[in-house]
């Protein structure tokens, strides 16, 4: 960089490199201001979490973001009663769109006509764990995973999972209904 | 008298034509298997999981290399007005870098990989990589060593850092333990693995595709613009802060991962602070063309140089942008990143590539190019392919992206299942494929362009004058006088200040603060005095090649030990945040091993970020610990399918077992490829003795075992899988691949630490 007094943008640079010629402009300056920025911006903000001490370990962030959550979820309500989901079972709206949730998350373990597969069938009259509507509600919702049924509570939410039971509840002529509350 | 050696350089233009077109052509069919599962035709060796490694390889190394060295050997010799320092190391270069071209797409299909990204060449391979690299920088710097030229060009200075660079990074990242001829392990393991990989992995586009090319540009843009370049001090400033900036930027690609906090902070701030120099580049370069523009118009050439420059522009703008934490939470896993590559890679490398090819080709043979027309045509071909796969990238990945993330009101997620994610976005692949098929298209047309012209010529000898006294320059400076001058010690200061402020306990890092404020201010009061000095001393550093290597190297090299090694150092890493890692069995082990050849990284990522969208869906987010015996490392950079940190013993092994013989039984509209040779090969039970004695060699805990109970353990927990099996009727020998597979992957997120942990959160 020359001195001021004798500096000319328009001035090409003494070297010639195989014919190549350099100007010596000016940077522009709001590219400059970019760079200058830039490098500002992350002293403050390294000094702000880094040093200052305002970042907290990211699996502390999530799990209390996860808490909040859970703690709405749960304001949601108590678990739906047996009569509530054979209610939802004859409600052919509930029952449609319990189906389309089978048809993308269970239905590759229990086949297409609930005939069962990988997992149980779901169309007999045998409920290895339970055939009442509240034991269909919990064992999808809490799993078996001895026996390889995954847990779908936080996946699906007690919202879908009650579609789930009730579409199940419709195809199935052994379940009962259950003696109102 | 000095006569160029062209020959090489022909030689290598016309290997980067052929590397290109085979490497894009495997792009295209990647990129078809991903739209069309039954394009792996269900054998080994065309499966996804090994061709992509395929492609990336042989794009970056096979085809920018080639062509990079094509450029370097073509411009330096100008640049120095001296012929190539040796002949002989100039062929075994070129012969060296096609074998191991030749050997990498022959082991990568069989699945013979390190499985780290752009690294996966396995260990003999890459030996003979640093054998050639030293062949190449004995050969570069001999010439600067006797060159003609006194005073060192920009271009060559992007050179230097390119070869200084490359080598110290490559070295670093391929450490590793043989445990036989073809198969290794890497000596870094879990979260070391991960930030070597990145740092590695990131300044691999820095300093492979990036500065080559930047050095290229500035050789032949002004040339064929017939224009001075626009401003000598930003190219100053622009290679430096580049050069010393770029190294740091790696762990951005591990942003809100069990990574720790300071590091991702490192690698988005630094990423950020990239933005300018890079911009830097690219103002050199398109006010290089400023009354030009209207040959930009008629030149093939131009063209494809503007545009090539305004893409390097794009993407070095999204680059930061992807850094940020919180878009890095959206972009991250997703097609977002492959569009914001290929951004770069199609539009800045293979352009600049295009460009360079179209102006060397009739000089090389002293004739005028076959057909502008054909070169108009590829461009806009080009073009119009660059659009569309990027613009479909950025919708995929923004879709996928939202959806995986969504959660509703009730706290649970919006899409519980990962396909409906990746179905909805099947037209964007289908358009992607689209856009890089005619990308192909378009280089097709080039090399038939450049095939025409070179059939119409004759290869032409450059023979230039040299008068005796302009001969074998001298050094402008010592190497003590290089280091011992202001501008280095203040730069030196202030990033040693910087450090101590950043790592260091309260007083000493406000102190450090204080000081490397000051420093600053003084420097800069010091340079508005004598800045003439200073530009002087600049300009003797430039007519000594050596002190600007030394020079450069640490440019380079303080990123990385800051980053790096209090890592390596912290021998604590074993139970990291109370999370041990299970220590598998044998036959887990050999199982991991499959996984790795198969190439399951490429899809799927063993990394729960510590995201809400993450944990509902995966389980508690992932954690240091939980990866420390994992040589090499499994966090994986894309998920085209689900993580599978924590997905042993979610479903029975019967799915599993339907699942990879065919993905579509147990996940509907899956476009997983099927395995089935996994069902009929015999897992390789001979290799397991030496294997394990590397990693016990390596810190993991396994019992003693003689090679006997290795077998024997390895026998049981087979019989085990298959008894299970047998319950649903199924027969196999336990030594099939399968079984092995099945077993590392029922064990997934089995962490004797993290267990509670996980029942706490779900």
């Amino acid at each position: 960089m020359k001195d001021s007094q004798q500096y000319d943008p328009d001035k090409l640079r003494h070297h010639i490199y195989d014919g190549i010629q350099e100007y010596d402009k000016r940077m522009p300056n709001w590219w400059l201001f970019t760079l200058y920025g830039a490098i500002v911006f992350s002293v403050i903000y390294w000094g702000y979490y880094q040093w200052a001490g305002h970042m907290q370990p990211g699996y502390v962030r999530v799990e209390k973001q996860i808490e909040e959550f859970q703690k709405s979820a749960l304001a949601g309500g108590a678990a739906p009663s047996a009569i509530q989901l054979w209610n939802m079972s004859r409600d052919p709206a509930i029952v449609e769109s319990g189906q389309k949730i089978y048809m993308t998350n269970c239905v590759a373990c229990h086949g297409q006509n609930l005939e069962g597969g990988i997992g149980q069938n779901l169309v007999d009259a045998t409920w290895v764990h339970g055939g009442t509507p509240t034991d269909i509600y919990n064992t999808i919702t809490k799993g078996v995973l001895d026996k390889g049924m995954p847990v779908w509570g936080p996946v699906l939410g007690a919202g879908r999972i009650n579609d789930v039971v009730a579409f199940i509840i419709s195809k199935n002529p052994t379940i009962q209904q259950p003696p109102e509350m | 008298m000095v006569e160029y050696d062209d020959k090489i350089v022909r030689w290598f233009m016309g290997a980067a034509v052929f590397w290109g077109i085979v490497g894009m052509a495997v792009g295209v069919l990647v990129a078809l298997q991903l739209a069309f599962w039954q394009l792996n035709f269900g054998t080994s060796w065309l499966t996804f999981g090994r061709l992509r490694p395929l492609h990336t390889n042989a794009v970056i190394f096979a085809f920018v290399g080639n062509m990079m060295f094509t450029g370097i050997y073509h411009s330096t010799q100008r640049l120095t007005r001296t012929r190539l320092a040796s002949n002989f190391l100039s062929w075994v270069h070129f012969w060296g870098w096609q074998l191991i071209i030749v050997g990498a797409a022959i082991t990568l299909p069989l699945g013979l990989t390190r499985s780290k990204e752009y690294a996966e060449l396995i260990w003999p391979l890459d030996i003979a990589v640093v054998v050639i690299w030293v062949v190449f920088a004995i050969n570069f710097f001999w010439t600067l060593a006797v060159r003609n030229e006194k005073s060192l060009y920009v271009a060559i200075w992007f050179y230097i850092a390119t070869i200084i660079t490359v080598a110290m990074l490559y070295i670093v990242n391929h450490l590793q333990i043989p445990t036989s001829w073809l198969h290794s392990y890497p000596i870094f393991g879990g979260v070391q693995d991960a930030l070597v990989q990145w740092w590695y992995g990131h300044n691999a586009v820095a300093f492979f595709l990036t500065t080559p090319i930047l050095g290229i540009m500035y050789y032949y843009l002004p040339k064929a613009a017939e224009r001075p370049v626009y401003s000598y001090r930003l190219s100053i400033v622009h290679f430096w802060s580049l050069v010393f900036i770029y190294i740091w930027a790696g762990p951005h690609h591990l942003l809100n991962t069990a990574l720790p906090e300071w590091l991702q902070t490192l690698g988005m701030v630094f990423s950020i602070m990239l933005w300018a120099p890079s911009w830097g580049g690219m103002l050199n370069g398109l006010l290089t063309l400023r009354g030009a523009w209207d040959k930009v118009r008629t030149d093939p050439v131009l063209k494809f140089f503007a545009a090539g420059v305004t893409f390097y522009g794009m993407a070095t703008f999204e680059g930061p942008l992807l850094a940020i934490r919180s878009v890095n939470a959206l972009s991250h896993y997703t097609d977002w990143t492959i569009g914001h590559v290929h951004a770069g890679t199609l539009g800045w490398n293979s352009f600049m590539a295009a460009g360079m090819f179209y102006w060397l080709t009739p000089r090389l043979w002293g004739t005028k190019l076959y057909s502008t027309k054909l070169a108009d045509i590829h461009f806009w071909i080009g073009m119009v392919g660059i659009l569309l796969y990027v613009a479909a990238m950025w919708v995929s990945g923004i879709t996928t992206g939202l959806m995986l993330n969504s959660v509703t009101p009730e706290g649970v997620l919006a899409y519980p299942n990962f396909l409906e994610a990746v179905n909805s976005v099947r037209p964007m692949q289908h358009m992607r494929a689209l856009g890089g098929a005619l990308f192909l298209g378009g280089f097709f047309l080039m090399a038939y362009n450049l095939f025409r012209t070179i059939w119409a010529g004759q290869p032409v000898t450059t023979v230039i004058e040299v008068p005796a006294e302009e001969r074998r320059v001298q050094e402008g400076l010592t190497l003590w006088q290089s280091i011992f001058n202001p501008p280095v010690i203040y730069s030196t200061l202030i990033v040693v200040f910087a450090a101590l402020w950043g790592f260091t306990g309260q007083i000493s890092a406000t102190i450090a603060f204080v000081l490397m404020i000051e420093t600053a201010l003084v420097a800069m009061i010091h340079l508005s005095i004598s800045g003439a000095r200073w530009s002087d001393w600049y300009e003797r550093l430039l007519e000594s090649w050596l002190p600007f290597s030394v020079l450069t190297l640490v440019a380079v090299a303080a990123g990385g030990m800051i980053q790096i090694l209090p890592l390596v150092y912290s021998k604590a890493a074993v139970d990291y945040e109370k999370a041990a890692q299970h220590v598998y069995t044998p036959m887990e082990l050999v199982g991991r091993d499959i996984y790795v050849r198969e190439g399951c990284y490429t899809c799927h990522s063993q990394m729960i970020r510590t995201l809400v969208g993450d944990v509902l869906r995966y389980g508690p987010s992932g954690r240091l610990g939980e990866s420390v015996y994992d040589f090499p490392y499994q966090w994986g950079s894309k998920r085209t399918g689900p993580d599978l940190s924590r997905v042993g013993a979610k479903y029975p092994n019967i799915w599993h077992f339907q699942h990879f013989e065919n993905p579509r039984s147990t996940s509907i509209g899956s476009n997983m490829p099927a395995y089935p040779w996994l069902y009929h090969q015999d897992a390789d039970v001979a290799a397991l003795p030496s294997k394990v004695r590397v990693l016990r060699s390596l810190g993991v805990p396994f019992p003693e075992r003689t090679d006997e109970q290795l077998r024997a353990a390895f026998e049981a927990q087979g019989k085990e899988i298959v008894a299970d099996l047998g319950k649903a009727g199924i027969e196999i020998s336990p030594n099939r691949e399968v079984i092995a597979l099945i077993a590392y992957i029922q064990q997934l997120g089995k962490s004797p630490a993290a267990a509670p942990a996980q029942a706490a959160a779900r």
